[in-house]
């Protein structure tokens, strides 16, 4: 996939942000190949600045993956075993999947958010009943659930239309959709990193519907693998169609593609400097999405705190137990505590604020307190030694 | 509490000061010129008569008018002597240290003799090496000794004056802070009218102790020396801090004078510059001051630092190369008599963890090294009161002869410990070390060269004036050495400016630095103090403020060590042009929990990565290898 065009220098991108104006495929890809990539924070860094000041976003969530059984073969997952009773292969009984929420129910998360493998052998009752036990544990509980490749396969397994799917599990309790299995639209890419699963068209199908539906919705892409930076730029941009139709993104996040134990282990993980550049380019095309989220667990918390002058506005939340990344090696660590979460934002010189899911303050912290930065547990330099909630 | 004054202790200070001695709202020291600037710099001081080079590289000090030390014509006290004339010369011998006298002698010399080299030594090395081509900078009681023995004499006030019309100021009262009063200004004032009268007295005394002729001392107090600050004075003075800016000897500076009607905090100073200003002057490589350096701290953003940083490493090293080294980092023992709060990896002698390396094991390492392409070892290890200095010279010897490594080996701290347990001097065993292989020192323990800050978190650990004395003394002796910072305990902002400025100050004086490394203290259970003002963002601001402030140093490092892979190439954007060593072992940092590894092919792809040709280097920074 070529440009045809002569990319246009960096000056006339940075005018055209300057100028509030809408980027272009040419522009955004000038962008990824501009060498000095302080040139590109600082420019993200503005729109950043411009949106939200120093106000940085987190929450206090936790991720729950019932299952790792998946009939999908993704090169790039290192998470999914391909059958129930391979070794590794874990599928919770609801009780287990609803007591991981009534142990934390001590300082209990604003939001769940539950990713699966696509299981071929459960019941569509599953589903439900595991969003009404956890709506039965929290009432004001938000349950993020399911990624639109997870929806397609339910509409496929389950014989039922995508509006169906979501209907159903509205009434179980779903109240929004999580952005992941979006990887990269390109088919030239998508063919060959995940070919047997939800297609670009029907993701974005999904999310449409979603939206038409009033519910909200986030995405993503996994950069770092066999893309090109026009492929890059091209996802960006079905988002961007997308969002312009729909408004029902609330934030876009950069997943970077980490190697360890997947089909893609010879290849070499983005750098932090290629983190930073899709953080910021993503930022500066995408002037219809509110938020850009430096997803932590991705990202490592050191590289995630330079990403918040980078374009991202949102470091994601607590996590608590995360396993997908771990599994491909991240060494980031499973959660990060709330104190955690705030000292890392002030330390990179913003506001944090906790958000409840659609970005509604919970509560605003100071920029910096003294007391509590001179108090600090400095144990930042591995995952060992960061507080993980377990 | 009295008013500190801290004070030059010459000759053609003692006018000014004499009448403040008795004086109960003031306590005086006298000291050298560069610590009575240390002084006032690092709030020991409130007042201090020092050399207006040294003012200017602080850049936030108001002066106190109406006195100076200074001179509207021959000062005598202040020249190049030779057997031919300046134009004819070809080195001119000097004392670095004297910054004011240096700056005016490369200023004059610009003109009349452009080819001419500049050679660091003591002031009475310097006298001894007068002859033939060969010239002599001499300062003070040397110069008037030595006045008419060399046929070819240039007096730099009398040249000075000669060129702009103006007189010269060689010192000057300064002042940080509200301590100082119009009343105190007004004894000042009053002090000098005395002193001036008491010229022949204090002539008479000096006589007497050195043996120098009392008529030409008197007449140098009442003639050649003007202890006026007028109008005419203050114009002299900021020509100078004007073309000492231009030719980027000296931080641009604009002579702020004490007024008692607008206390500093109001002040002009030149500290005041406006942010874009600093800016471009750093980026366009221009020498800043301790205050600029402050000010780039508190209030220029991330992008600021960096895009300034990165125009600084991109006009010294514009091959968009990225360097590393392949060593190892050999510790050869954790036995150690200091006990740094900081320090997770050392232990007290007679310890059951204790250890010292013995030659099989450190041979293994050694051979790994070298079959690995390695072309340097760093030796550093605990303060062991059991190894002598010929255990050193021994192993150094047999690692040589063996290996054929580079050696980088011992920091100040280490150095000075053998000299201390073979009472020898610092540069008796550097010249023993040196003889029996060492190439080179690593420039670890300075940690922050601020002494309240080293009390604090090692009080067993030299003075940061031994620190810097040991680097001087193996600069001389042609040994190369980093520099390095560690922050992030109980240090300020002003602290680290403070250490950069140090560093910058000796670094003119001997051009014995290779490169700057700097990190945060890494907190772990092991260590007995608490973290302060540390973090990632935090660690490319300070690396890009080094590579800002420090420019006279060719090289800065990003230490991935200490900050990972991930940050530290992302601070190859924030003014590094080098990217540390591939490092076999490390165990210092590591006991702190800090155990980040990459080898030579992972090093290249993030130099790559982040828009850098990777060339492989020795201690030296000569390249091993063709960009790619």
């Amino acid at each position: 996939m070529q440009t045809e065009n002569p990319l246009p220098t960096f000056e006339v991108v940075e005018a055209k942000v300057h100028r509030g104006e809408r980027l272009t495929e040419a522009d955004g890809v000038a962008l990824f190949r501009e060498p000095n990539l302080l040139k590109v924070g600082l420019l993200a860094n503005s729109v950043r600045e411009k949106r939200h000041g120093d106000r940085t976003y987190f929450n206090k969530n936790m991720r729950i993956e019932v299952t790792n059984v998946c009939v999908a073969s993704c090169l790039f997952c290192s998470f999914a075993k391909l059958e129930e009773h391979m070794p590794g292969a874990h599928t919770m009984t609801l009780e287990e999947a609803w007591k991981e929420l009534e142990d934390r129910m001590a300082d209990p998360p604003s939001e769940v958010h539950v990713v699966n493998g696509l299981h071929p052998g459960l019941p569509f009752t599953y589903y439900e009943e595991l969003l009404r036990g956890f709506k039965r544990i929290k009432p004001d509980l938000h349950l993020k659930c399911f990624t639109a490749v997870e929806i397609h396969f339910f509409a496929e397994l389950y014989k039922m239309s995508y509006e169906e799917v979501l209907t159903k599990l509205r009434a179980a309790g779903l109240d929004s959709l999580p952005g992941g299995g979006a990887e990269i639209f390109h088919p030239e890419v998508r063919t060959r990193i995940s070919n047997d699963k939800a297609t670009a068209d029907q993701y974005l199908e999904i999310h449409r519907v979603a939206h038409r539906m009033g519910m909200k919705t986030n995405t993503t892409m996994l950069y770092g693998h066999i893309e090109t930076f026009e492929h890059r730029v091209d996802h960006i941009l079905r988002v961007r169609a997308l969002q312009d139709e729909t408004g029902g993104f609330q934030a876009f996040i950069p997943l970077a593609f980490h190697p360890d134990g997947n089909g893609m282990k010879n290849l070499p993980a983005p750098t932090a400097v290629d983190d930073l550049r899709t953080i910021a380019v993503s930022r500066l095309m995408l002037d219809n999405v509110d938020h850009i989220k430096a997803y932590w667990v991705s990202l490592t918390p050191d590289v995630a705190q330079i990403a918040l002058s980078y374009g991202a506005d949102d470091i994601d939340g607590t996590i608590v137990h995360e396993t997908i990344y771990k599994a491909a090696g991240s060494t980031s660590p499973s959660g990060l505590s709330y104190d955690e979460l705030v000292r890392l934002i002030r330390e990179a010189g913003r506001t944090p604020i906790e958000r409840d899911t659609f970005y509604n303050v919970v509560k605003e912290h100071a920029k910096s307190a003294l007391p509590e930065a001179a108090m600090k547990v400095r144990d930042r330099k591995q995952n060992r030694h960061l507080e993980v909630l377990s | 509490m009295s008013v500190r004054i801290s004070s030059v202790g010459y000759l053609n200070a003692r006018p000014l000061v004499q009448g403040l001695a008795e004086d109960p709202r003031f306590s005086l020291d006298f000291a050298l010129p560069s610590e009575v600037a240390r002084q006032l710099a690092e709030d020991e001081a409130d007042v201090a008569l020092m050399p207006v080079a040294a003012a200017a590289t602080m850049g936030d000090v108001r002066i106190v008018p109406g006195m100076a030390i200074g001179s509207r014509g021959p000062v005598r006290s202040v020249a190049i002597f030779g057997e031919k004339p300046v134009e004819e010369l070809t080195e001119v011998c000097l004392d670095l240290s004297s910054r004011t006298s240096v700056v005016l002698a490369r200023l004059l010399l610009a003109k009349r003799n452009p080819k001419v080299r500049f050679l660091g030594m003591k002031e009475a090395d310097a006298r001894k090496n007068i002859s033939g081509t060969r010239g002599a900078l001499i300062i003070g009681d040397p110069a008037l000794t030595i006045e008419g023995k060399y046929p070819h004499v240039l007096d730099l006030a009398s040249a000075w004056r000669e060129e702009t019309g103006l007189p010269f100021v060689f010192a000057a009262w300064c002042t940080r802070g509200d301590a100082l009063t119009a009343d105190h200004a007004q004894a000042f004032l009053e002090a000098k009218r005395r002193g001036k009268e008491a010229s022949r007295a204090l002539a008479e005394a000096h006589a007497k102790a050195t043996g120098l002729d009392v008529i030409s001392l008197e007449s140098y107090l009442a003639n050649a020396i003007s202890y006026d600050l007028g109008e005419e004075e203050l114009r002299g003075l900021q020509r100078f801090y004007d073309e000492a800016a231009t030719a980027r000897l000296l931080p641009r500076t604009t002579v702020t004078l004490f007024r008692s009607s607008s206390p500093s905090s109001s002040s002009s100073s030149s500290s005041s510059s406006c942010l874009d200003t600093i800016l471009s002057r750093a980026a366009a490589g221009d020498r800043l001051s301790i205050a600029d350096g402050l000010r780039l701290d508190a209030d220029a953003s991330l992008f600021d630092l960096g895009l300034a940083a990165d125009a600084v490493r991109q006009r010294r090293h514009p091959e968009g190369v990225v360097t590393y080294i392949v060593d190892r980092n050999v510790n050869y023992t954790n036995v150690c008599t200091t006990s740094c709060r900081f320090c997770a990896f050392y232990r007290p002698v007679g310890h059951p963890e204790g250890y010292t390396l013995s030659r099989e094991i450190l041979g293994k390492k050694l051979q790994e090294v070298v079959d690995a392409g390695g072309v340097q070892i760093l030796l550093q290890g605990g303060l062991n009161p059991e190894l002598r200095i010929g255990w050193y010279e021994d192993l150094f010897r047999w690692m040589k002869t063996e290996y054929k490594l580079g050696l980088h080996a011992l920091s100040p701290e280490e150095i000075l410990f053998i000299a201390r347990q073979e009472d020898m001097s610092v540069r008796t065993v550097l010249e023993r070390l040196h003889a029996a292989g060492l190439d080179s020192v690593p420039g670890g323990g300075a940690e922050i060269l601020v002494d309240r800050v080293r009390r604090k978190i090692a009080k067993t650990k030299c003075t940061s004036e031994e620190w810097l004395g040991v680097m001087r003394t193996a600069h001389q002796m042609g040994l190369r050495s980093s520099g390095t910072m560690m922050y992030g305990t109980t240090d300020t902002a002003r602290d680290r400016v403070l250490h950069l400025g140090k560093l910058r100050d000796l670094q003119d004086e001997t051009g014995g630095f290779t490169a700057f490394f700097c990190w945060d203290f890494q907190y772990e259970t092991g260590t007995k103090i608490a973290p302060g003002e540390n973090g990632t963002l935090l660690y490319l601001r300070q690396q890009a403020l080094a590579r800002i402030m420090l420019d006279n140093f060719d090289h800065i490092g990003a230490s991935w060590v200490t900050q990972g892979p991930d940050v530290g190439q992302v601070a190859l954007r924030f003014g590094a042009d080098d990217f540390g060593s591939v490092m076999f072992e490390e165990n210092v940092v590591s006991s702190a929990g800090t155990t980040f590894q990459m080898n030579a092919g992972t090093m290249e792809a993030r130099i790559h990565a982040a828009g850098f040709k990777a060339v492989r280097r020795n201690v030296r920074y000569d390249w091993l290898s063709e960009p790619f």
